[in-house]
């Protein structure tokens, strides 16, 4: 673990990343704080995997700075490093090699000393029973397996904070929910989440805050509740005579039953989900 | 300044894994790397030498230090390159390794070493194969220094090659236009002093010529030429430097 005691683990100043003309990221701030599962939401191409590749060091800005735990990612990039686990979108481990050798590898790259490493070897990876699968190479696993190996290796140096790039991604949902379990568990035990999906629902189950990223720019941030306050808590969802649905937000029920009244469409008055929330705020004409 | 004790532990932390792959294919590995070096002795050595006037064991002398030099070309570029490549490109490791902490001195020095090993086996097993097989060449560690050096250097050239290109038939090429033409043109298989006056200008910037001389000079006893060490120095910094610049400024 790292000593340092800053509250935000990760802070993200005016963060701009561009490839040629194009800027992927466009002069983003945000904290992280210690001890919170962060989601960091977005649709395709938003900017999400630059802005994490970033962040932990892979891609180098175009301006604007971040810290892990106080350390400067640019001019104290090793300590930066040491305090970050990554497991990215790709499978990002040697499939040469079995899951066994792949965390001895992680384990020898964050220098945890030989006399512990067996140790945490195994201890690691029997936090999400990989034992039968230690000495199968990992071009041999299943999609399922290899995210599980890559997660193991991600988090076997006890990193203070750790970055999942779509963790879920590609999964079966009975996978799906055993990683959202493995995650709750890492956090238990003191371990910050840096989350980033597409799925509504794994960030609107897992997240302590939420920030949403629209065409490289940060359109809002907060916990579920403050994001859905933001766009109304109370959602009408209104068909229309062709079938047609659309959605209208309100700031309470007392609003939203005063514009349903002698409404002459089927209507259902709901709460608002962050599914709503995501595509006001990242929909054509919504408040981004 | 970073202690070297501590590069050299990091070193070794970057290679185990690419270690791990060389101990369990280590026949493979070797097979691949001594059979072009066997049949360029054959074909070229006897095959050819053989037609020459007076006999092949002259020739035999001249290109077996000229082979080892090869040796240390194509037992190292082709191995890391792709490597790297396919690290980059289709594992994705190379960029987990970006993010652990060790310096990018390490990464480099960690990603040439399975190049370096590999190559300077062939290589010894090719000397000893040439001490047996011809009474002029003689076994000499200033050759190892050589071939440890000329090693490194072309590992580190095809580690650059392979952190440059982002598909596999642009290292094809890299190979075509580079590699090839230096593996024949550069002192192996014949003396550059019978080449047109520029071709062999060219040929003596190339580091494949200065390798050559080199083992060739500690091998045959025929005097050690300075100039080639401070060449062949010169190309491993340059080479080196490209592949820290290249990683410092994450253009890979």
């Amino acid at each position: 673990m790292c000593d340092g005691v800053p509250d935000d683990i990760v802070e993200v100043r005016d963060l701009v990343v561009r490839f040629g003309d194009f800027t992927a990221v466009d002069g983003i701030s945000f904290d992280v704080r210690r001890g919170e599962i962060f989601g960091f939401l977005g649709p395709n191409g938003a900017g999400k995997t630059t802005t994490i590749r970033t962040v932990t060091t892979i891609q180098k800005p175009t301006s604007g700075s971040v810290t892990i735990d106080g350390h400067d990612t640019e001019d104290d990039y090793i300590a930066a490093r040491s305090c970050i686990g990554i497991a990215q979108q790709h499978i990002s481990l040697d499939k040469d090699l079995t899951v066994r050798q792949n965390l001895r590898h992680h384990a020898m790259l964050h220098k945890i000393p030989r006399s512990e490493m067996t140790e945490r070897i195994e201890s690691t990876a029997s936090i999400l029973e990989l034992g039968d699968y230690m000495d199968r190479r990992i071009e041999n696993l299943s999609g399922g397996w290899k995210r599980k190996a890559s997660i193991i290796c991600s988090i076997i140096h006890e990193p203070s904070v750790l970055f999942l790039d779509e963790p879920t991604a590609g999964l079966d949902t009975r996978s799906r929910h055993m990683l959202w379990d493995l995650v709750r568990m890492l956090n238990r035990r003191g371990t910050t989440i840096f989350l980033t999906t597409h799925y509504i629902e794994e960030a609107e189950s897992l997240c302590d805050r939420v920030a949403i990223i629209n065409r490289g720019r940060l359109v809002a941030m907060g916990t579920v509740d403050e994001l859905r306050a933001m766009v109304g808590n109370v959602t009408v969802d209104v068909t229309d005579h062709e079938g047609r649905v659309t959605k209208h937000h309100f700031p309470d029920r007392e609003a939203a039953r005063g514009y349903t009244e002698g409404l002459d469409f089927f209507f259902n008055v709901r709460r608002t989900t962050l599914e709503d929330v995501f595509l006001e705020l990242t929909g054509e004409g919504g408040l981004a | 300044m970073t202690n070297p004790l501590t590069i050299l532990d990091e070193t070794y932390r970057v290679a185990w894994g690419d270690l791990c792959y060389l101990r369990g294919n280590v026949v493979e590995v070797l097979l691949t790397g001594l059979v072009g070096p066997i049949l360029y002795l054959l074909a070229f050595g006897y095959g050819l030498g053989g037609s020459m006037e007076g006999g092949s064991s002259e020739y035999l002398a001249f290109i077996i230090p000229g082979i080892i030099s090869l040796a240390t070309l194509s037992g190292t570029f082709s191995t890391v390159a792709m490597k790297i490549l396919v690290q980059r490109l289709f594992y994705m490791s190379f960029d987990e390794l970006l993010l652990c902490p060790v310096h990018i001195t390490s990464v480099i020095l960690g990603k040439t070493l399975s190049g370096v090993i590999r190559a300077v086996v062939c290589c010894t097993v090719i000397m000893g194969l040439g001490c047996i097989l011809s009474p002029s060449v003689e076994f000499s560690l200033g050759a190892m220094g050589v071939v440890v050096l000329a090693s490194l250097t072309f590992s580190l050239f095809g580690l650059l090659a392979g952190m440059v290109t982002n598909k596999t038939q642009k290292l094809s090429l890299f190979t075509s236009i580079v590699i090839v033409p230096m593996t024949f043109l550069c002192g192996t298989l014949f003396n550059v002093s019978a080449l047109p006056a520029f071709a062999a200008y060219v040929v003596y910037l190339l580091p494949l010529t200065h390798v050559s001389q080199l083992v060739r000079g500690f091998m045959l006893d025929t005097g050690i030429p300075l100039d080639s060490v401070a060449i062949l120095l010169a190309y491993t910094a340059l080479f080196f430097g490209l592949c820290y610049w290249m990683i410092k400024t994450h253009r890979c």
